[in-house]
Formats: structure tokens, sequence, C-alpha cells
């Protein structure tokens, strides 16, 4: 299972300051998998999340050690090009967050940064993005509409075509249901199963069926330590740490 | 029931106020007429209980009223001031013709043959004015730019402060650096026989508009939402892309605003602009030479007014003058208010609203790059250096411009951060400069009888004491006049009402004073404090204006500082069964002395430095002894200064030692301002 791990992190520590907010993460993330990360608010499932794309250099006073391999190469050096990692590695936030412009220019944004000016080729990545998204059908004939008039599982899956746009190999969503209605959660969840074939997916949620529902492997965390990784059905089955147990079956979280 | 009617009759406003529903209310009252009940049945003295009571129940209302009072001073007095503005003005129009008096190309009230066209007043204004922009809005964005999203903590937390005593550096003395220093150097780079002109002007407003510009577009830039930021970044895009792109668009409307801000400040300046534009009223030939001297409308109130006779057509023509100005700055402010509401509104109703003015903001944020590019870099070149080095510069940049699509995003966002980077730096060293100048060159004048004594020989030789002591009676009553009022308004819009058309009523002329340039204020205080009121040119006439003008800033510190006391502390001490008053006299003022400190002192800076508002109103340039009564008019630092620099040759050294007390005290006040927010802002979390 390491083997074909296209993102790996070894003994991987994160500082707040003082605060010791990962402890020792080793985890292998699998190509075409969805990855769960399940655990108790403050567990350092997003901390962990964000430092696959190096979005934590953003907040002052971040220390991290360890290693993170991106397809065998190590992420956390100051030469990583970080501009060129989150192309490749894109990220779905927990509240939507598309910019107050039209549907048209969220979706175009990452293209267009990236020296893509051609208008046809950007007409064609909105649409196959959107497409993708399962956006297309509801915003076809408004999308210079502004992105903000949408409702919010609209928004979220805007934001998910957005990412799709650079055509990024792993997509990490930090709970991309939790501001979500249980009809905008489902439409999000069908979509994660979609995407799958062409990407890597990283989720983090609270949300232990929607674990259980849309990812082959997961990882439940605990006070910033990993306390167990693996597929899916076995975690939720027969876990073998007791942590982990109490917390699916809802004892503490 | 009778306590329970009478509850809600008197608290009537808590109930609005803390948006309580129908149930806590009547669980509220009812928990209060029981504990009336169980004292009823107690207590042997319920007669004096009631008897308590009513006075309570007196002062509660009398409060209200009182405050109410003082919240509409600042109505009255904008009402005030156009009122006395327009009747002086008015002869001046029917003799000549609103038309002529604003189109009319010869201003000679003196002449023989006394013409009145204010025309190539307005053309100075506007010309210096827009002069003073093409320098300080690139300069201005580009270091807010490098404030909010470049600068190291570290560096932010001194650059800020640093950049916001700009501000505080008292107008006169801009004026005395102006005069003294960069009208010289204008002089010698240009070779030219006097370098009072335009381009010293705007250089000099540039600088004074700098600070505002830099702090309303630093605050609008952090207000971005941080999720936008993480959403570009998310896909990969470059931080100047991510400013350029999803930030600058943002936050384009509290950039605007900062902008018209700085006009603001820039059109209502007298003292620095009087020193240094040469005062021709003539419209530059041709009307592009920044070499040529120009006259602005505040500049001929400032120079003038002092000697029409009162009543006379000159006298009346300057009022017009007054009111001219007083249009075009109110204009200007409300241009700025409505910007800035728009933005609230937006921010409050998110949804849908935000995609026109974005889709503007990016078309506008196009204008400004090439500006910020082209424009800035070869017009301070050319300045310093010579046409041929501004030509390849220029060249250079819109080699880039041009070539930005093929230069890879790493370069161009080295390049974008090393201007803007440099902008900052430079705003720092002008900053350094300034401060360096006065100071050295001041420091030699300072001794205990420079101090203590009265001026001597015009005040060449001698102090300045009688001035300090001036200065520090005209501060001392402009806080007395406008603290207690300021803070009444601000507890009558905060505490005792919900918003409506009498707070928009109040807000606005508190915001219309706030925008009446300084030298307006010395005009109708001349016109009603010192003729209508007969007060004479006084002590008390200085510091009724000053007060007058300080006012808007007290009422907008005061309140903000009351809406930063959160909502539960008022129901805490509401619900122990406290009135209105006691809730806010023991514990909502008490909260709210570190901000109403803050804003205090922030106008004793203001009043300490202005010169325009005292010029007619209390001033005299050498007094021996000091007032005895407040009827008499005294000396002021900020005066002194205009006039030893202006007036009285050879008076170098006492200039400068001037100059650098009136620094040193408009620098101290603003730094401890800085520090009790600092330090409240550490240990203060709501």
């Amino acid at each position: 299972m390491e083997n074909n791990a296209i993102l790996k992190t070894e003994n991987l520590n994160l500082y707040y300051g003082g605060n010791h907010a990962l402890v020792d993460i080793t985890v292998g993330i699998r190509k075409n998998r969805v990855t769960a990360l399940i655990g108790p608010s403050g567990c350092g499932k997003s901390t962990l999340l964000r430092c696959f794309n190096r979005l934590n250099d953003l907040i002052e006073n971040v220390q991290v050690d360890g290693t993170i391999l991106f397809n065998g190469r190590p992420i956390t050096g100051n030469d990583m090009d970080v501009v060129d990692l989150r192309k490749r590695i894109g990220m779905v936030f927990q509240k939507p967050n598309p910019f107050p412009t039209s549907i048209y220019e969220n979706v175009a944004y990452g293209p267009r940064v990236h020296g893509i000016r051609d208008q046809q080729r950007l007409n064609a990545i909105v649409e196959r993005s959107l497409k993708d998204a399962a956006l297309w059908g509801e915003v076809k004939d408004r999308l210079h509409a502004s992105a903000m008039s949408l409702s919010g599982g609209q928004q979220q899956r805007l934001c998910i075509a957005r990412t799709l746009a650079v055509e990024p190999e792993i997509i990490l969503m930090d709970e991309p249901c939790s501001a979500l209605d249980p009809i905008a959660t489902a439409r999000i969840e069908n979509l994660i199963h979609a995407l799958k074939k062409k990407y890597t997916v990283v989720i983090v949620t609270h949300n232990m069926q929607q674990a259980a529902r849309v990812s082959d492997c997961t990882g439940f965390m605990y006070l910033g330590r990993l306390i167990e990784f693996g597929e899916t059905g076995l975690i939720f089955e027969s876990p073998r740490a007791e942590l982990t147990n109490n917390y699916i079956t809802g004892r503490f979280g | 029931m009778d306590s329970d009617s009478f509850q809600r009759s008197r608290e009537p406003d808590i109930v609005h106020r803390a948006e309580m529903s129908d149930t806590p209310v009547q669980a509220h009252s009812v928990f209060s007429g029981l504990s009336l009940a169980a004292g009823y049945a107690h207590s042997p003295f319920q007669s004096g209980i009631a008897a308590l009571r009513d006075p309570g129940r007196l002062r509660e209302s009398a409060m209200k009223h009182l405050w109410f009072s003082t919240a509409i001073v600042s109505v009255l007095a904008i009402l005030l001031i156009i009122v006395f503005l327009i009747i002086d003005a008015y002869p001046i129009f029917a003799a000549v013709g609103v038309y002529d008096f604003i189109a009319g190309r010869v201003w000679d009230p003196a002449g023989a043959a006394p013409a009145y066209g204010i025309l190539p007043l307005i053309a100075g204004t506007l010309l210096v004015t827009f002069g003073a922009m093409v320098f300080a809005i690139p300069l201005g964005i580009g270091s807010a730019v490098f404030l909010a999203e470049l600068a190291p903590p570290q560096v932010r937390a001194v650059a800020k402060p640093a950049i916001e005593l700009l501000a505080g550096i008292p107008s006169v003395v801009y004026g005395f650096f102006g005069l003294i220093v960069l009208t010289n150097w204008l002089r010698i780079t240009f070779d030219i026989a006097s370098g009072e002109t335009w381009l010293a002007a705007s250089l000099l407003l540039g600088i004074m508009a700098l600070p505002t510009i830099v702090s309303v577009s630093d605050d609008a830039i952090r207000a971005v939402p941080r999720s936008y930021r993480e959403g570009s970044f998310a896909v990969g895009a470059t931080h100047w892309q991510t400013i350029r792109s999803v930030v600058l668009p943002a936050a384009i409307s509290g950039i605007t605003a900062a902008i018209i801000l700085g006009m603001g400040r820039a059109i209502g300046e007298t003292m620095a602009v009087i020193m240094v534009a040469g005062n021709a009223a003539i419209i530059p030939d041709p009307i592009t030479n920044a070499l040529s001297p120009v006259r602005t409308l505040t500049g001929t109130l400032g120079i003038e007014m002092g000697e029409a006779a009162v009543g006379s057509a000159h006298y009346h023509a300057l009022f017009g003058v007054a009111v001219v100005l007083l249009a075009i700055t109110l204009a200007v402010n409300m241009c700025a208010r409505m910007i800035l509401q728009r933005i609230q509104e937006r921010h409050e109703g998110a949804a849908g609203a935000g995609y026109g003015p974005i889709r503007a903001g990016i078309d506008l944020i196009r204008l400004y790059t090439p500006i910020f590019l082209l424009i800035v870099p070869s017009g301070l070149l050319a300045v310093a250096a010579d046409l041929r080095t501004a030509a390849l510069a220029l060249a250079v940049v819109l080699g880039f411009f041009l070539l930005r699509e093929r230069v890879s995003p790493k370069i161009s966002q080295k390049i974008a951060f090393g201007l803007i980077t440099s902008s900052a730096l430079i705003v720092l060293l002008i900053l350094g400069i300034i401060l360096f100048d006065i100071i050295s060159n001041g420091l030699p004048a300072l001794s205990w009888e420079f101090l203590t004594e009265p001026p001597r020989n015009l005040g060449r030789e001698g102090g300045i004491g009688p001035a300090i002591l001036g200065t520090l009676y005209l501060i001392g009553g402009a806080i007395l006049v406008a603290l207690p009022i300021g803070i009444g308004a601000a507890i009558y819009l905060n505490e005792y009402t919900t918003e409506g058309r009498v707070t928009r009523t109040i807000r606005a002329g508190a915001d219309l004073l706030n925008g009446t340039p300084s030298i307006v204020f010395g005009l109708f205080g001349f016109a009603f404090l010192v003729l209508f009121l007969n007060l004479g040119v006084s002590l008390l006439a200085g510091q009724i204006t000053l007060g007058l003008m300080i006012l808007p800033t007290i009422i907008r510190t005061t309140e903000e500082a009351l809406k930063a006391i959160p909502d539960s502390l008022r129901e805490g001490s509401l619900a122990l069964g406290a009135t209105r008053w006691q809730t806010i006299s023991r514990v909502i003022l008490p909260s709210a002395v570190p901000g109403i400190l803050t804003g205090t002192i922030l106008s004793i800076g203001r009043a300490a430095g202005e010169t325009a508002p005292i010029l007619f109103t209390a001033v005299v340039f050498s007094r021996r002894l000091l007032p005895t009564s407040v009827f008499e008019p005294v000396m002021a630092l900020p005066y002194h200064l205009f006039i030893l620099a202006t007036n009285v040759p050879g008076a170098e050294r006492n200039q400068y030692g001037t100059a650098l007390v009136l620094l040193m005290l408009v620098v101290g006040v603003y730094l401890t301002a800085i520090l009790i927010r600092n330090r409240y802002q550490k240990t203060v979390t709501w």
C-alpha cells in the first residue's frame, strides 16, 4: 500500500508557537482513491490537510518538522515552488469561498493566472470543469451572473469547478459539506465518487457516515496523532484501537 | 400590574436596544415587579422608596434630554456655519452675479478697479490637488499594499505608526519645511527664480495626503476576507496575482474612499499651501506648467482675510470664496461617505450585490496600474535626476508593461513587489528627511530661556514662552468645550437611540463638520464669535472655534469605543435592575475610557497644530504678558512659526526651534495615543 502512495508523510510534526498540533504523523495517501480524515474538533485533521498544499505558510508562527513526499519528492523545503505545488494539489474549503465576480470568472481565474489567455480554450476549460463539478446544467445560461447569487451548495460545487479547472493531481477537501444542507451534501458526495476516476481526493470530515459513504481509506486522528489508518471498511467494522472504536460508536467527539 | 406598566413606560428603549424577544421582556418586567412588590411587603419605608424612585426617573429622562441636546450641537454648528457664510457672501453674489464670480478670470479685489473673478483660484485649487494626487495615489496605495500584504509583522509594527505620525505633523510645520527645504531644492534643480510653485504645493500636499490614503487603504485591504486569498492561493496563483486580481478589486471601494478623503485633505489645506505655492492669482500658462506659481481658494482666505475691511466688497468676496470652497469639500466628502456606505451595505448583504462594484473595481485597477507603473517613477526621476534618465526608465517600464503578458508570473511578481516596497521606502524616507531636518536644525535653538522667555526683536531673539502657554490655553479650552459635548453626543447616538432618521442626521452633521476645511472654521469663528457675538479677537473665540473643529473626532472615537463594548455587559447591568444611566455611568463609560482617551489625545494633537482656525479669532504675533482673561488675545506656537517663517527675515534659528517645539508637542501627544491604543488592544479582548 505504501508503494503507490502519491502523497506520504514521515514523522511529521507541526507547532503553532508552543502548541504541538501534529505529532509524528506517518501516512500514505494512495492515488485515485478517496481518503477520509476523521476525528473530533481540534484533532489536527485540517492542519494536516493544509500541510499538503503548504497553506499553513500563510499563518504566522508555524513550524513544520519531518518529511512530506509528493510523488516521491519532498515539499517542505524552502526551495519548494509552493505556487506550482498548489497548482498540482488543489483545495476546497469548509465554507464556499467563491470570489465576488461572475461564475465564469471564478472558474477561469486559475487557468488565467497560469497563463492561458486564448478565449476558446478558456471557454472549453470552464465548460469541462463545470460539467465535471455537476454544475453546468444549472448555470450554463447565466455564466456571467454573480457567483454570490448561487445557493450555498452551488457555490461549493463552483469552488470545486474552480479547483478542477487547473487540473490538479490531488484535491484536498476541508469539511466541504459542513455548511450545506443534506440534499446539497448528497450531490457533493456523488461528485466525490465520480472525481476519483481522474483525481486523488483527501477529505476532512466531521461526519462519520460521510466518511463511511465516500472514502476508500480512513484515518482517525486524536489530539494531533494519527491513531489508526486503513481501509474504510476495516476502520468502521473492526477498529484496532479502542479510541477509534469509542469515537465511531459515538462515545465521545 | 401597575409596576409592570410603569417599567414598560420607563424603559422602552432597553427593549429596542437589546432586541430582546417578547418573552424575556415580560420576564424581566415581571421580575422587577415582583421585587418591587416584595419591597412593598417588607418595608415600613414604602413611601420613602417611592419618593426616591421618582427623582431617579426624573434624572433618567433629564439625562436623555441632556445627551440629546449635546448630540444636535454638531448639526447646529454646521448649519450655523453654512448660514453665516452665505449671509456674508450674499452681497458679493448680488453685486457681481454668481456666474461672473465663479467664472471671472481676474481676481484683484484691492486694485483700483476691483475684480472679483475666482476662476484662477478654483483652477489653482484643482491643479494643486490633482498634482498632489498624481504623486500621492501610487505611493499611498503601494505603501498600503506593502503594509497589509508584504511587511513582516515586526516591520509593520514600526512602519504603520511611523506613517500615521506623518498625519500628526502640523500643517504649518510642513509649510515651514516646504518653504525652507523643498522650494529651495526646486529652485536649484530647475534653475528658476523662485521655487514657490504649483509643483512645490503639489508635492507638499501629496505628502500630507499620504497618511490618510495609506491608513484607509491598508484597512480596506486587510478587511478582504482571508478566504478570498486562500481560494486564490489554492489554485496556484502567485502572491502578486492574488493581490492584483483578487485582493485589490475586493478592496477597491475602500481604496477609492481613501483617495477621496486624501483629496479632501489636500483641497482644504491652507497654511502649507500659502507658504509654498507662490500665491499669484493666475491660471498657469500653459496650464501644464507645473513651475508656475498658483493661488488656491484656501490660500486666498488665509492671506487676505486679515487685510479686508469688515463689510467691504472684498470682505464679502472672501466669504463667497469660502462658500465655493465649502461646497467643493463637502461634495468630495459626501462622495467618500456614499462609497463607504455602499461597502458597508455590501458587507452586510453579501449575496448578489457584490458583482457590479467589483467588476467596476477591476476596471479601475486596470486604470490605476498604468498610472502606478508609468507616471510616478518617471515623474519622480524627472525631478530627481534628469530628463534622459527619466525617458530611459519610462521606456523600460513601458516595455515591461507591453511585454507583461509574456513575462512569467514570478518575474512580474518580483518587479511589482520591488515597486511596492520602494514606494513604502520612499514614504518612510520622506518622513525621515522632514524629521531629521527639523530636529537637527531645531535642537541648537532649544534652551530654558527659549522655552520660557517672551520673544524680542520680532522673534529673532528671546523665546517662545507665551506662545507655548497660549497654545496650551487654546488646547485646554477647546477640550473643555468639545469633550463633554462630544462624549454626550456619542452616548446619545450609541446608547439611547436606534438607528433612524435622527441618528443619520446627527452623524451627517458630524461628518460634514469633519470635512469642513479648517480655514472655514476660522472664517466662521471670525464672523460669528468675534463679530456677531462680540467676543473680539480673544482666547475664548479661539477655544470655541478649535473646540467645534475637533468635536467630530471626539464623537467618532467615543462612538467606536462604545460600540466595541459588547451588549452582554449592558444586559448584565440592566438585568440587575440598574437604570440606563447607572449602566452607562458605572459600567459602559469606565470600560470605554481608553478609547475616549485615544480620541481626546488625537484631538489635542490636531488642535495644537492648527493655525487657520485661530488666525483671525484668537492670536497675535507678539505679546509680552500672558492674557489675564479669556477675552484677550494670545500668542500660539503655529501662528508664531508661520509669521517667523514668512515675515521675519533672519530668524532661522528661532524658526527651527519653534518648529521643533511644536513638532515635539504634537508628536508626543500622538505617540501617547498610539501607546494607549496598542496597550489596550493587547490587554482588552472582548
